[in-house]
């Protein structure tokens, strides 16, 4: 078996490294900013709904890395994770169950259009 | 002491007519017509316990000559304390027999009278709160205790007097008869802060002691004086807070006896007698006395000349009569001015039942819509001249015996403007209320009314009679014991001034003067003498003397024109402070402040509710702005802020670009 080149071998080690805590939160940031910004920008409520989850998400991934970091803590963050799992998941099943109403009363999705509680 | 028992029966006194009070103001309309039994039942036995209370303070029952007791009702700690007890001496006796008496004889005579009244029960609910109150009031050993009765009896008086309410005039009369009162009450309140104030105590007796010792300063302790007989000037309609009592004939005829009688206008003259070792002290305060209550007997007795009202004769007299009370206490004949109080309640209760008798026959009040009652209704004018005989202080009836005691001490006391204003008052007491008996019952029917007139039912002769009865008899109890007769002064051994007062006073006992009496009864006659002359002999002179007298007939007509003199500078005074009032709460508390408030609020609303967009995009945009202020706020870390500024300020920017 040839000598792996040196090259090669830093290749190797950068991805089977453990990665840093700050890779995950610099991820999880980053997939919030995107999630919050869809949530406000977008005018399909689908896309909307599909936005709140990945902000969801990034928090998950943020309490998995912080459980991992903090072994004191017990693995907490882990099961705050199963919890909010479960709870996005209820929430989507109401959420979509919402949008379908809506469109069938209205033949629209778009949320700029649905602003019937206007003071 | 008293047993226990003994006490029980003293405190059942006022309870029981409250406790009637009580069942019929629940009960009332269940009972309806039923409700004067029960009245009845209660004040009969209040009473024959008033009887025993009596009987008791006279030594017939052994024991004392006083009952004292008290309960502690308010403890202040360090403060004091107030108590609520009894105290009954012979004028305390002497007043519940009266009081239960003429109570119960006006409740007997109600139950004609008010026949068929929508609120029959609530009259009788109320006459017996109105007994109670009095009873109590007489009961009470300390200025707190009066004072809560005292109050009480002013309301009772202002229901009764509205108890036909449906009628402005009545309406007005019983708010006026409030409100006038009400000056005298708060009086009386000050003079008790004071008293409180200086001395620590609020019982009679002690203050009055305090007051020998030195504890009020003479100037303070006559302005307290005469702050109470203030109170008493107003309960007792004396000049110049008169004007309430002549309206308050609105009430039925049968509450106007009892207050006039018995319960409220009692309760002034009652106040001053049973402060009466308060009193002596201050020699200008009695001075007040005596002459307001000469001065009010006088003026009184000129308005009731020309009134053409038989009720309002009447009430003008009462006025009259409690002048002489006032008078005979100010000068110091402590017991005359209690005796004139006794029997007078008799002969006033009987007059007025009397009017009443007339008005239940013809339904007029109108002296001018009667004549020639006499044979129609025998008893009511043989019984109404009795209590005009007695009233005028005629020999041997009730009245001559404590008027001209009165009379003869103003003389013997040296005070002979009052004996002058007393002299004339008999004689126009007695042309007064003999005008009156004249034109009601004498001459040819003027009316309809006055011709088909039938004599009252037996329920409301029969207390008549025996409060005529009373109003001859009633005096002898007191017949002076230089009369001649060997007959003891019972009044006198029950109604005594304190050794104090007799020897602050000076008093010297005067032996009976047969020249006074002569004379005072000689004025009696004289007034009755030209009263027939006027309106029987030749009734036409009276109607040209008043026509050419006119303007005087008016003033005396008007009451001497006090009404239009309050009205002109207190009421219209008052009215105008109302209508500033009233000005100030709608313009600056009501338009101002409160709707102020409330546009504040509706235009912050109107500001706030463009952010209700609707869109929930922007709601989320708030929740996330709202989150990081948050952040910044709780973190307040120097890096977390970067961050977050940085943050808010790029989403913001996406946020809005995109929308843009």
């Amino acid at each position: 078996m040839p000598p792996i080149p040196p090259q090669v071998q830093q290749i190797i080690d950068a991805l089977t490294a453990t990665p840093p805590l700050e890779g995950y939160l610099v991820v999880g940031a980053i997939m919030f900013a995107i999630g919050a910004w869809g949530a406000l920008v977008r005018r399909n409520a689908v896309v909307v709904f599909m936005c709140v989850e990945l902000m969801i998400n990034a928090v998950n991934l943020t309490l998995v890395a912080f459980a991992d970091y903090l072994p004191n803590a017990g693995g907490l963050g882990v099961s705050y994770a199963v919890l909010v799992i479960a709870i996005a998941a209820a929430e989507i099943a109401v959420g979509l169950a919402i949008v379908l109403a809506v469109f069938r009363t209205r033949r629209t999705v778009n949320v700029d259009e649905i602003t019937s509680m206007r003071g | 002491m008293q047993t226990v028992g003994q006490q029980l029966i003293i405190a059942a006194i006022p309870v029981l007519p409250a406790l009637v009070f009580f069942l019929l103001a629940l009960f009332g309309r269940l009972l309806r017509e039923n409700a004067q039994y029960v009245a009845i039942l209660g004040v009969t036995v209040s009473l024959v316990f008033s009887v025993f209370a009596l009987l008791y303070v006279a030594g017939i029952i052994p024991g004392g000559t006083s009952i004292e007791f008290a309960v502690n009702w308010i403890d202040l700690g360090e403060g004091g304390s107030f108590s609520m007890g009894v105290y009954i001496d012979g004028l305390a006796a002497m007043m519940l027999v009266v009081v239960c008496f003429v109570s119960l004889m006006i409740q007997l005579y109600s139950g004609a009278f008010m026949d068929g009244d929508k609120r029959f029960a609530w009259y009788y609910a109320v006459l017996n709160l109105f007994t109670a109150s009095m009873l109590g009031l007489v009961l009470a050993p300390n200025f707190i205790e009066l004072y809560v009765f005292w109050e009480l009896v002013g309301l009772c008086s202002y229901l009764l007097i509205g108890h036909w309410f449906e009628k402005p005039s009545a309406r007005d009369a019983a708010l006026k008869a409030f409100i006038v009162t009400r000056i005298g009450d708060a009086a009386l309140f000050i003079a008790i802060i004071i008293f409180w104030a200086q001395t620590g105590t609020t019982s009679f007796e002690g203050i009055s002691e305090a007051a020998q010792a030195g504890f009020i300063g003479s100037s303070l302790l006559t302005a307290a004086i005469v702050l109470v007989f203030v109170g008493a000037v107003g309960k007792s309609a004396q000049f110049p807070l008169h004007v309430w009592l002549p309206d308050a004939m609105e009430g039925p005829t049968p509450v106007s006896a009892l207050i006039h009688a018995a319960t409220m206008v009692a309760a002034g003259v009652y106040l001053v007698a049973r402060t009466y070792d308060i009193f002596v002290q201050s020699e200008q305060a009695m001075l007040v006395v005596a002459y307001i209550g000469g001065f009010t007997a006088l003026m009184a007795a000129t308005m009731a000349l020309v009134k053409k009202d038989i009720k309002r004769v009447v009430a003008y007299s009462t006025v009259s009569q409690l002048g002489y009370m006032m008078l005979g206490l100010g000068i110091g004949s402590y017991t005359a001015g209690v005796f004139h109080l006794y029997n007078h309640a008799f002969f006033k209760a009987l007059l007025f039942l009397c009017a009443g008798s007339i008005i239940y026959a013809m339904d007029s009040y109108n002296l001018f819509e009667m004549g020639g009652l006499r044979h129609r209704m025998p008893i009511t004018f043989w019984t109404m001249v009795i209590a005009g005989l007695s009233l005028a202080g005629i020999f041997p009836f009730s009245g001559f015996w404590s008027k001209d005691a009165i009379v003869a001490s103003a003389y013997d006391e040296h005070y002979y403007v009052l004996f002058g204003m007393a002299l004339i008052t008999v004689f126009l007491t007695a042309f007064y209320i003999f005008r009156a008996i004249f034109l009601a019952f004498t001459g040819e029917p003027r009316t309809e009314g006055a011709r088909a007139a039938v004599e009252s039912p037996g329920i409301m002769v029969g207390p008549m009679v025996i409060l005529a009865f009373l109003s001859v008899v009633s005096g002898w109890v007191g017949i002076p014991d230089g009369f001649g007769i060997p007959v003891k002064d019972y009044f006198a051994q029950l109604v005594v001034p304190s050794e104090f007062a007799r020897e602050t006073l000076g008093l010297e006992p005067h032996p009976f003067s047969l020249a006074l009496a002569t004379v005072s009864v000689a004025a009696a006659l004289v007034g009755i003498g030209l009263a027939y002359a006027l309106y029987i002999q030749r009734p036409e002179r009276a109607g040209a003397l008043s026509r050419r007298f006119s303007g005087l007939y008016s003033f005396l007509d008007q009451g001497w024109y006090f009404d239009a003199l309050y009205g002109a500078t207190f009421v219209r005074a008052a009215r105008y402070l109302g209508r500033l009032a009233r000005g100030f709460d709608r313009e600056v508390l009501v338009g101002g402040l409160t709707g102020g408030v409330g546009r504040l609020v509706s235009g912050f609303g109107e500001f706030l509710r463009r952010l209700q967009t609707g869109g929930v995009q922007n709601y989320a945009l708030f929740i996330l702005l709202s989150v990081l202020i948050i952040g910044i706020i709780v973190g307040a870390q120097y890096a977390f802020l970067v961050f977050a500024l940085i943050a808010l300020a790029t989403i913001t920017a996406f946020a809005v670009g995109s929308r843009l």
